[in-house]
């Protein structure tokens, strides 16, 4: 690959990071929700509309798309969050799928099949970095929060965590709301560097790259996101010489070699923990199980 | 009142293909536990492998629809025994086999797209039956009473095997706890793989005659199933099939007159806002006992 095509390829790599975090945002909180998808479609046709018919500066759009997906991902909390999780991330999933109709057919908002034109002036290293910092920084205070605490007991187990005085459903609305101002300003960007949109650009491929990104990357620290969309997105690329159109094939087995052998992704400070504390202490005894020193749930029962 | 008897037709045909679809994602997310976001591309597959015998292969259509049906039941049970079964037997919690079923979506959908190329195509007009059968006034077409007579079929096999056999039994038995199953000489193994391969086989005969009724086969004709089986299921409830195949022709009634009478254009809106109403409606109903189910 040339430079060229490398550096524009670590900017998506870039973008989907923002939209994996904002996934994980809700994953911390014990809810599988692929939603982000949907409020980065709203924000970014909200500021290629406004930018093309008011001449809505670019600042105001990214502020704008964290207020409409924060907004958004409220309400989404409000209308999905009683559901079991099971349709939870159906009904989130479905609101992907949904989305696509929307475009389609509101043709005077979003120009329909033909998609829409969006200026392109965020679409710079400085503005990701900055977008990929921020998030990275709200996460990182937030883990060390009493939001954290309680976000790690309630993705653990909703009713101890109740029992502990934590609502976990308030916990999940909040998770809800950082979930879509993230996701929202994944969209202004993801449309900034494309300076298009269309009916396919926020569609399921983007939901399943960044939830690989995620699951890949490790789901119980805010690093592993960024870490797996970064991987996840040169991957293909590389992939692309040898695989042809058979690159995301790749993608899905992956998906599901990784959830069956490395459950908790590649940043896992438990892990780390675990071997360090191996290490201090005498060599492990014969019959030790020392092949597997992750999660308890992989122990085989 | 004429129209209206034959699009209540067209509608009953088109949400039997549904309710078929919702059979058999209703039995995975029961009787296993999965959320199969795969399901779709079973149907997809079995649309395409048959219309692959037709069109290319010229095998006779019924013969190419049961290898069809057979091969999306394979799918199916390939599914389990690479990706569901490791993650049971690990004990992996909820999410895990969402995200692996995703995991063979992608696969199975780009496969199918590679396959299939981006272009829709038709079964060759003289390899299928199309003539159609004058019931009374009504003109009812090869591929919708088929449809019809599937869905009756399917529902009271699959019901009877379910509540009035051994095999039921066993299936309720492995679906509560694998290993108290097997305790009571159940071989839980061979009945998830069973249970695996009926469920998508029944989507493979609702791709099959999905694509059939359309007369078109493409790569998506599994995604707009999975949408409206989901529906159907969210509404019906899963803990009893005949639940989801009403709520599934009701769908298809739904979509066929509000087409009509309404506008085509919000067909797949009014679905939708029935399956979001539901949702926030009624969860209680249909999903209750949420916090008491323990991580």
């Amino acid at each position: 690959m040339s430079t060229t095509a490398w550096i524009t390829t670590l900017q998506f790599a870039g973008v989907n990071a923002l939209f994996a975090l904002s996934i994980y945002a809700t994953l911390w909180t014990g809810v599988l929700s692929l939603a982000p998808i949907f409020f980065g479609a709203v924000g970014a046709f909200t500021f290629g509309y406004l930018a093309g018919t008011v001449g809505l500066s670019p600042f105001l759009g990214l502020v704008l798309g964290v207020v409409l997906g924060a907004a958004l991902g409220a309400l989404t909390a409000a209308l999905v969050i009683r559901l079991d999780s099971h349709y939870l991330a159906m009904a989130t999933i479905a609101m992907v799928l949904i989305g696509r109709v929307l475009v389609v057919n509101l043709t005077e908002l979003t120009g329909g099949a033909a998609g829409t034109l969006v200026p392109g002036e965020l679409g710079t290293w400085l503005w990701l970095i900055g977008c990929l910092v921020v998030a990275g920084y709200v996460l990182a205070r937030l883990a060390k929060s009493r939001f954290g605490m309680a976000a790690d007991a309630v993705r653990e187990d909703a009713a101890v965590a109740q029992t502990l005085g934590i609502s976990p459903r308030r916990i999940q609305l909040v998770g809800f709301v950082i979930s879509g101002a993230f996701g929202g300003a994944a969209g202004v960007m993801q449309a900034s560097f494309l300076q298009y949109i269309g009916p396919d650009t926020f569609y399921t491929h983007l939901g399943f790259v960044t939830l690989a990104a995620v699951v890949l990357g490790g789901a119980f620290h805010w690093a592993g996101p960024i870490v797996g969309a970064i991987v996840f997105t040169i991957l293909p690329e590389l992939l692309k010489d040898v695989m042809g159109e058979y690159d995301r094939v790749v993608t899905g087995v992956l998906l599901v070699v990784i959830i069956i052998f490395v459950p908790r992704g590649l940043v896992d400070l438990r892990r780390v923990r675990l071997l360090r504390a191996r290490s201090r202490q005498d060599p492990p005894r014969a019959g030790d199980d020392s092949a597997r020193p992750t999660a308890p749930q992989e122990v085989t029962a | 009142m004429e129209l209206l008897a034959q699009q209540l037709v067209n509608g009953i045909a088109l949400g039997s293909v549904y309710a078929l679809f919702a059979i058999g994602f209703a039995l995975i997310l029961a009787r296993m536990g999965i959320l199969n976001v795969a399901h779709g591309t079973f149907a997809t597959w079995g649309a395409l492998s048959s219309y692959w015998l037709v069109a290319e292969r010229g095998v006779d259509f019924w013969i190419a629809a049961l290898v069809g049906i057979a091969f999306a039941g394979l799918l199916g049970v390939l599914s389990d025994v690479l990706a569901f079964a490791p993650l049971r037997k690990r004990n992996a919690g909820m999410f895990a086999p969402i995200i692996a079923s995703i995991g063979i979506w992608i696969v199975l959908l780009s496969m199918a797209e590679a396959f299939a190329g981006p272009t829709t195509k038709s079964y060759p007009v003289a390899a299928v039956p199309a003539t159609p059968i004058q019931i009374g006034g009504l003109i009812v077409l090869p591929a919708h009473l088929m449809s019809i007579a599937a869905l009756v079929i399917v529902v009271t096999v699959v019901h009877l095997l379910l509540n009035r056999s051994r095999f039921g039994s066993a299936v309720r038995a492995v679906s509560v706890d694998p290993r108290s199953a097997t305790i009571v000489g159940v071989d839980a193994r061979r009945t998830l793989l069973a249970v695996a391969f009926l469920a998508a086989a029944i989507a493979g005969l609702a791709g099959v005659l999905a694509a059939f009724s359309d007369n078109n086969v493409s790569f998506g004709l599994g995604e707009a199933l999975l949408l409206k089986g989901f529906a159907a299921v969210v509404v019906g409830g899963y803990g009893d099939i005949r639940g989801a195949a009403a709520v599934g022709v009701a769908i298809g009634v739904l979509e066929v007159l509000s087409s009509q009478y309404i506008s085509s254009g919000f067909r797949d809106a009014i679905t939708f806002g029935v399956l979001l109403f539901v949702l926030v409606v009624r969860p209680q109903g249909i999903f209750g006992e949420r916090q008491l189910v323990r991580a």
